[in-house]
């Protein structure tokens, strides 16, 4: 997981303080000093998106113009949010799988998912999940 | 707590394919008597497994899910319901409720418990870490034996070819295009392509495809040394710890793809003047 870091959230002109925690492939959102989270996004089929200096946007599939931006403390800070969002989708770990599996495969004749007892399983198929 | 729920019921309901999918029954939770399965009533709905997450909808035609259950931290486990082929999802959390879902038949039970019990975020990313590792071992190991002179006539021929078999990479533009999340969706015609879509490509092969090019040795260094031409601050190798990430193992290959080609290019206006 990503480093708590004190980025702000979306919303047309108003950027407010917020903590954000990205757990798996949600990113959480809580005021400074609450334990509860305020809201959270599901971080499938969305785009991340550099944006001015410190600033990053997240932006989904079926509405590509509604941007959630952050504006992180240093432009640093934003590189490592922007990597780690990019890197946290399920479909993106499931796409390394099955690239990962392939590379051995051809390097080794082994299917390394043998070992797992899930090498028959329908999503680690190549070809499986093109959209 | 607020969820950006028109994307997630778009997950849940576009046409990228479910893990899992079919007609369960859910026990209806009361909430003053949570463990009381006595008299206990269930509700048919429409189940849709979708990496680690459980969408129900009332119908299977439903436009959007009514629910929707996240899992991580949590056993899947048969069930001592009164039902029969019942299971239950259960939370480390204490206070989280269970899901008690009956299946339609034994065979139907298995297969849910089986899906739901490696749906988790965490399972997945444990099993690419471990592949990561693999790959490096094997690239090691793979160029530990390209070292030895036996093999060095062989490889050198075979060496300058095209090194990955996926007829559809393309070489990469100065600054590669880094994989995001659902990144397939997106393409548009130019796809410089994440790993997985391109080895799609090889599901047609019949033979096993060339080996990656022998490493240019340096210092007997395992890794070898960056190919000519591209700046080592720039190049990390491939079987290098630092390469955890798959897109930089992409890109990696991608710029080896890129001076592979210039050399071969330069090559050819030499040899026709």
């Amino acid at each position: 997981a990503a480093p708590a870091s004190a980025p702000l959230p979306p919303g047309p002109a108003v950027l407010k303080k917020r903590l954000v925690k990205l757990v798996v492939n949600f990113l959480f959102y809580f005021r400074t000093d609450e334990a509860e989270p305020i809201g959270a996004l599901l971080l499938e089929h969305c785009k991340i998106t550099k944006e001015e200096e410190n600033v990053f946007s997240i932006s989904f599939i079926e509405e590509p113009e509604r941007k959630y931006c952050f504006e992180c403390a240093t432009e640093e800070q934003c590189q490592e949010w922007v990597e780690a969002l990019r890197r946290a989708s399920y479909e993106f770990l499931r796409r390394s799988l099955i690239f990962y599996r392939n590379e051995i495969q051809k390097m080794t004749g082994k299917d390394p998912l043998e070992q797992y007892g899930i090498s028959e399983e329908a999503r680690f198929q190549l070809g499986a999940h093109r959209q | 707590m607020k969820l950006n729920e028109r994307s997630v019921a778009h997950y849940a309901t576009c046409d990228s394919p479910a893990d899992h999918a079919g007609f369960l029954r859910k026990r209806v939770e009361r909430h003053h008597h949570p463990a009381h399965h006595h008299g206990a009533s269930y509700q048919r709905r429409w189940f849709v497994l979708k990496g680690n997450l459980l969408f129900y909808f009332e119908e299977r035609e439903s436009r959007e899910p009514v629910g929707l259950v996240v899992l991580e931290g949590c056993t899947v486990e048969l069930c001592e319901a009164a039902e029969e082929f019942a299971f239950a999802i259960r939370f480390d959390d204490a206070g989280a409720r269970a899901y008690v879902l009956v299946a339609d038949g034994q065979a139907a039970m298995e297969a849910w418990v089986k899906a739901l019990s490696r749906a988790s975020f965490d399972y997945m990313r444990l099993v690419v870490r471990e592949l990561e590792k693999q790959l490096e071992e094997a690239c090691k190991s793979l160029a530990a034996c390209r070292k030895s002179p036996q093999k060095s006539s062989s490889s050198s021929s075979s060496g300058r070819k095209r090194h990955l078999s996926n007829p559809a990479l393309q070489p990469l533009q100065e600054k590669p295009t880094t994989l995001e999340n659902g990144y397939s969706t997106w393409s548009s015609a130019g796809c410089v392509a994440g790993g997985a879509t391109c080895t799609d490509h090889d599901g047609g092969q019949t033979k096993p495809p060339p080996l990656p090019p022998r490493r240019r040795s340096a210092a007997g260094s395992a890794t070898g040394s960056p190919a000519p031409g591209l700046s080592p601050a720039m190049l990390e190798s491939p079987v290098s710890p630092e390469t955890v990430c798959f897109s930089k193992l992409h890109s990696w290959y991608g710029q080896e793809i890129a001076v592979l080609r210039r050399e071969w290019q330069e090559r050819q206006k030499r040899g026709h003047p």
